[in-house]
């Protein structure tokens, strides 16, 4: 054997046996739900010329793209996520139509990192985009579906994160920030600093409504009094107002969706992606040590295609989804149905038919011819050893 | 339901000795940890259903970014040069000392311009963000693990990126501080999900170690 022959590159594995059969079934059973909501699965290519994933679209840095050339010396680049090119379909081939488009999708990502020494560089991803619906009916059935899917996969703990980027970029407006004190901010309210974004705003001359404004990215609000308490605050911020009622509207369809109490609000929540306009979202789970999906609405991306349309989606990464289930010891039930046809030479023709028949019925048949050297006893250990159901013997005596 | 065990990775030596003090002064302790002798890795608070280990420094924000322990405690220094994905929620106010460009008072000169020189380092990220992003001056970067202060009196690189303190050691070989790269001090840090799945328990431990840093400070 040649054992040097049989690494794979890090980052890459073989996903095979019963680890697959629950991948797969995972991967049926969130597709076959995002079918039920009406979207319908696209393909895209698995690479790309390098600008549709590029600065001002992309997900991922540049360095941590894979980059290779075709013939005629373009860059190209396998993709690192699916977003931007439903964003470049959308535009290309739905171009005429103004009623909203719904659309599914899964496939295989690439991010070399390699920084993050045990973490995967080829992973599988499955989401949906809703295009051309600007309405908050939208965001709502958009997190209802991520629920539904968490709940599919057989989650019982989890919680969605909801925010909204009109709201920072109200207070950064409202507060007339310079480009350095936004930044700043942006950095104390991703690291999810508050006492810093209290201090850094403490040196900020503010009017007392837009102070408390200020204080508030960083909770979690459910109840009425709070959300009426924050509105009266904005009152005369309008961009802050819209992305609040916005978000209580969202609370309400939630409720109409029997989801509401998956999702938390935290209207400050930041996202790193540029193209994000209104609702984000993460959704986070036990056993996994980052949000297992992530989304929101990204009006301005198809605009960098050449049209202007409201768009909103998410994306689940199977794996991690995989890695947290089998943390939780929530269990993807495999059902074995195989049967193993074993026969002598003289049964040939008679095994041959009766595997024929029985396949032609729906059920899984393995044909095997019998060695003589081996006992009936070796073939119950291989259906064993190989998750084989039940076994049948077609010969002599 | 039955509460989950709160995992604290602590960065070994001093950071960890005067962290374990604030927590106590929030009325968060482990006697398991206080005894010296003792060949445990990890140590259990069933009471408040905390878990504390003790790791190296720059393996803290790895335990963090990947959820293997849901809060640290670890320098600045360490979350700059590991740069992972993780919330840097709480400045402690302890361990407090400087990241600094040092060298001869003759290599003031060459941080002026932008020559390419050689600066030797613990910190490669940190000395390349600084040199590349902020100073915009081509380096040519040397890692070390210790002792960084050798490298330009046996003639290695030209600067020195290192932690200052009192700086008595930089003074006793003939170097000087030429440029603060930025201050530095120990910090809480949290992994993005526990924040979110263990909110109420960690918010509130942040506002107690809040309280206790801020008292701290009043008595000076």
């Amino acid at each position: 054997m040649q054992r040097e022959l049989l690494h794979t590159p890090e980052g890459v594995r073989d996903i095979y046996h019963e680890e697959y059969e629950k991948k797969l079934i995972l991967q049926d059973r969130l597709n076959g739900l995002l079918r039920r909501y009406g979207y319908h699965p696209i393909q895209t290519p698995t690479f790309e010329f390098f600008d549709i994933f590029g600065r001002e679209i992309g997900t991922t840095p540049s360095r941590d793209l894979y980059k290779f050339f075709d013939k005629e010396g373009n860059t190209l680049v396998l993709r690192p996520d699916l977003t931007p090119s439903i964003a470049r379909c959308v535009t290309k081939y739905f171009d005429e139509e103004d009623l909203p488009v719904r659309l599914c999708y899964m496939g295989n990502t690439f991010i070399n990192n390699s920084r993050y020494q045990g973490r995967l560089k080829e992973t599988t991803q499955l989401g949906a985009e809703l295009i051309g619906d600007p309405s908050v009916d939208a965001d709502a059935e958009i997190i209802s579906m991520v629920v539904a899917c968490l709940k599919a996969a057989g989650l019982k703990e989890f919680q969605i994160s909801v925010g909204h980027a009109g709201f920072f970029r109200g207070l950064t407006e409202a507060a007339g920030l310079t480009a350095e004190q936004e930044e700043e901010l942006r950095n104390l309210l991703s690291n999810k600093n508050f006492f810093g974004v209290e201090e850094f705003v403490e040196t900020l001359p503010l009017e007392e409504n837009l102070r408390r404004l200020f204080q508030m990215p960083g909770r979690l609000y459910a109840s009425a009094a709070e959300w009426q308490e924050m509105k009266e605050c904005a009152a005369a911020y309008p961009q802050i107002l819209d992305a609040l009622e916005e978000l209580e509207l969202l609370l309400a369809l939630l409720k109409a969706y029997d989801v509401s109490r998956y999702v938390s609000f935290e209207p400050g929540m930041i996202s790193s992606y540029h193209y994000y306009t209104g609702i984000i979202f993460s959704g986070y789970t036990y056993g996994s040590g980052e949000p297992i999906v992530k989304g929101g609405r990204y009006d301005r991306l198809l605009s960098y295609f050449g049209r202007d349309a409201a768009a909103l989606g998410f994306a689940f990464v199977i794996d991690q989804l995989m890695a947290a289930l089998a943390r939780q010891q929530i269990a993807i039930p495999v059902t074995y149905e195989t049967l193993l046809l074993v026969y002598q030479a003289a049964y040939r023709t008679e095994a041959i038919r009766k595997a024929r028949r029985m396949r032609e019925h729906g059920r899984h048949v393995e044909l095997l011819l019998w060695d003589a050297a081996r006992t009936k006893e070796d073939y119950a250990a291989y259906a064993k050893k190989h998750h084989i159901a039940e076994v049948e013997f077609m010969a002599e005596g | 339901m039955e509460q989950r065990y709160l995992t604290i990775a602590l960065g070994k030596g001093r950071l960890a000795s005067q962290a374990m003090e604030l927590f106590e002064q929030i009325g968060v302790t482990c006697e398991e940890m206080k005894d010296k002798r003792t060949r445990k890795l990890i140590f259990v608070n069933e009471e408040s259903k905390l878990r504390f280990f003790l790791s190296k420094g720059p393996d803290v924000p790895t335990y963090v970014e990947y959820g293997a322990a849901d809060i640290g405690i670890v320098g600045r220094d360490t979350i700059l040069e590991e740069g992972r994905n993780i919330y840097e929620v709480l400045d402690l106010g302890f361990g407090k000392c400087r990241m600094c460009i040092c060298g001869p008072e003759s290599a003031r000169e060459l941080l002026a311009h932008h020559e390419l020189i050689r600066v030797a380092t613990k910190y490669p990220q940190i000395a390349k963000d600084y040199f590349y992003n902020k100073k915009h001056q081509t380096v040519e970067i040397i890692k070390l693990n210790g002792s960084i202060e050798l490298a330009p009196i046996v003639g290695l690189s030209e600067v020195i990126c290192d932690i200052v303190e009192t700086g008595s050691t930089l003074r006793e070989n003939g170097l000087l501080v030429l440029e603060e790269v930025c201050p530095l001090s120990a910090r809480m840090v949290v992994n993005q999900v526990s924040m979110k799945m263990e909110h109420e328990r960690i918010t509130h431990m942040i506002r107690g170690l809040k309280e206790a840093v801020w008292q701290n400070s009043q008595k000076g």
